[in-house]
């Protein structure tokens, strides 16, 4: 039986639909008028136990929408969500015990006490034992740093610091699914690392991980399981291998050769594959499928023309897949 | 209920890190408690007026200070800033009952609030002389008056502050309240200082409970079934209360909009 489970889901928001200006306010006052918005649009979703999932789309595609349901904290205008077979809703608390929520742009740490206290705080409320609660804590230690920042009050801490403090608080009860969203938005580059690093051996104890995130870079490596979601509806859900494969399977060549050769004899001698000359005449960049012929086919050839002094071959990222979905320029098969 | 005392005892240590507004804001109540012990004494220094002498209405400003303190310095801003910012979501996501968790948060600042108390009666009557104690019977429906006050006062606080949900602004709710509070419960002056038909919708209305009940009572003004019917009412509404503001609660989340992450 999946953990997470969403069918026929669906978010309507109404919004107030305002004139512009002064005179435009005033008139709302006595007539009101609103709109619909769909933000989330008929998402059938199930997770299995265990799985890393990537939830991406662009902004106002409904991802945070989407999460908020998944965790019963937003009452769905249709469809129903079950978490290991309950109602995130009527069994609030009963749910509240299995799933971790961390939003990157929001806190849970209260504001005027110390990190450590605050972690004292939401223990007492999951009914974590003392025991458990420090062996917890000396793994986020480990690997978050989080040691430095217990003694820390609240507002005093950097975006890093609350970050990581924060990924300790949804997680200290041990849930078995956990929603982050945006978990690395602003953070520099080693923080990342550290707390991508975490996400990993999340992964590796068997906890279910749904991640929302506007940085690819998070989800590669993490996630095997893709999820994209435009405009509120679910338009592609699959392996992401197997997108990467399937629509990224151009490769591209550059390199750097001895003497000058013109455009036509490359282009005749490499048939299918797109050539540009770069900076100087002597570099190239060779765009090739690589299933239809080889990084070592292309060098091999090119090597029959002149000599090679360099070369090195570019390999797309699922960002790039993903950025020509949102583009439109790619329409994955469902 | 391991939680809930672990939220009580977070929010009263969060306040005391704001000493010094809290010694502000006390300083606010007591200017208007001298206020009003000031202008009292001039109007009544000559003869009773609706039945309250001086040393009356000096008891009756008292008890209404001490319950105008009560469940007043913690709590509503947090709560309501919460629902505002859309922070509530992580709120949303606890094992414990929303509307205990902020009655516990309440209840933890309540110490601070009667310490206060204390040092302000007892600092008001070494300056102006004593007060009259109920005597025996009288002075328990005092005291239960005063228990039934806390929830009283925290689920008119509360269901106002879920009025948030739908206003999106905070600061309209909580000066209507207070207006509709002062007036009604007999805080600004005894009800029976009102037009007849607006001391008898505020007599039956939950807002008598906040001050005019225990001060009646304290004053021996109300006794025997009397006192005790009024005690009764101030007990009707907080049940009533507690279970309408699960209602509203109910309605609000589906009302609940959080934008962005």
């Amino acid at each position: 039986m999946p953990i997470v489970e969403a069918r026929g889901l669906t978010k309507v928001f109404r919004r107030p639909d305002k004139g512009s200006g002064l005179a435009g306010s005033v008139k709302h006052l006595f007539a009101r008028r609103y709109s619909d918005k769909v933000a989330v649009d008929h998402v059938d979703l199930s997770i299995e136990a265990g799985e890393a999932v990537a939830y991406v789309g662009p902004n106002g595609a409904g991802k945070s929408t989407t999460v908020k349901l998944l965790s019963g904290i937003l009452v769905p205008t249709a469809g129903e969500v079950r978490i290991d077979g309950l109602h995130p809703q009527r069994d609030r608390t009963t749910v509240a015990y299995r799933i971790g929520v961390l939003f990157g742009q929001r806190t849970q740490l209260w504001w005027d006490l110390p990190v450590s206290e605050s972690l004292a705080v939401l223990r007492d409320i999951y009914g974590v034992d003392h025991a458990t609660y420090r062996k917890r804590l000396a793994r986020f230690d480990e690997v978050l740093e989080l040691g430095e920042i217990l003694p820390v009050i609240g507002r005093k801490l950097s975006l890093g610091q609350r970050m990581r403090a924060d990924l300790a608080a949804a997680l200290i009860h041990g849930p078995q699914v956990v929603y982050l969203d945006e978990p690395t938005i602003g953070l520099d580059l080693a923080v990342k690392d550290r707390v991508r690093e975490f996400f990993r051996s999340l992964r590796d104890e068997g906890v279910t991980v749904m991640l929302t995130s506007h940085d690819l870079a998070d989800i590669e490596g993490f996630c095997r399981r893709l999820v994209i979601i435009d405009e509120g509806r679910i338009i592609f859900d699959g392996d992401l291998e197997a997108v990467k494969d399937q629509f990224a399977r151009e490769r591209i060549l550059h390199v750097e050769t001895e003497r000058p050769v013109p455009l036509e004899t490359l282009e005749a001698s490499l048939p299918g594959a797109e050539i540009k000359i770069e900076e100087t005449s002597l570099r190239y960049a060779v765009r090739f499928d690589r299933f239809a012929m080889t990084a070592g086919q292309v060098v091999t050839v090119l090597a029959t023309l002149t000599e090679l002094v360099d070369f090195r071959v570019d390999e797309p990222s699922i960002e790039d897949v993903i950025r020509r979905v949102y583009s439109g320029d790619l329409v994955l098969p469902r | 209920m391991r939680g809930y005392r672990a939220l009580a005892r977070a929010t009263a240590r969060a306040a005391l890190t704001y000493r010094f507004s809290l010694l502000l804001g006390m300083g606010a109540v007591l200017v208007q408690l001298v206020a009003l012990l000031a202008v009292w004494r001039v109007i009544l220094e000559q003869s009773p007026v609706n039945g309250f002498t001086w040393p009356q209405m000096r008891a009756y400003l008292l008890v209404a200070f001490a319950a105008g303190t009560v469940v007043s310095i913690l709590g509503d801003f947090r709560m309501a800033f919460r629902i505002l910012d859309g922070d509530v979501a992580l709120d949303l996501v606890k094992p414990v009952d929303y509307q205990k968790a902020r009655f516990a948060e309440a209840l933890g600042g309540l110490w601070i609030e009667v310490l206060l108390i204390a040092a302000v009666v007892g600092v008001t009557l070494a300056v102006t002389g004593g007060v009259d104690l109920p005597a025996g019977r009288a002075l328990a429906l005092f005291a239960a008056s005063m228990l039934l006050l806390v929830p009283l006062k925290f689920l008119i606080v509360y269901v106002s502050t879920l009025a948030c949900f739908w206003t999106q602004n905070y600061m309209g709710v909580q000066w209507a309240r207070l207006a509709v509070v002062n007036l009604l419960s007999g805080a600004l002056i005894p009800l029976v200082y009102l037009p007849h038909w607006l001391a008898t919708v505020a007599q039956w209305s939950p807002f008598a409970g906040l001050t005019s009940t225990p001060a009646l009572i304290f004053l021996g003004r109300v006794h025997g079934p009397e006192a005790l019917l009024l005690v009764a009412v101030q007990l009707g509404w907080v049940l009533a209360l507690w279970f309408g503001a699960r209602l509203v609660w109910r309605a609000a989340l589906r009302r609940l909009t959080v934008n962005g992450g």
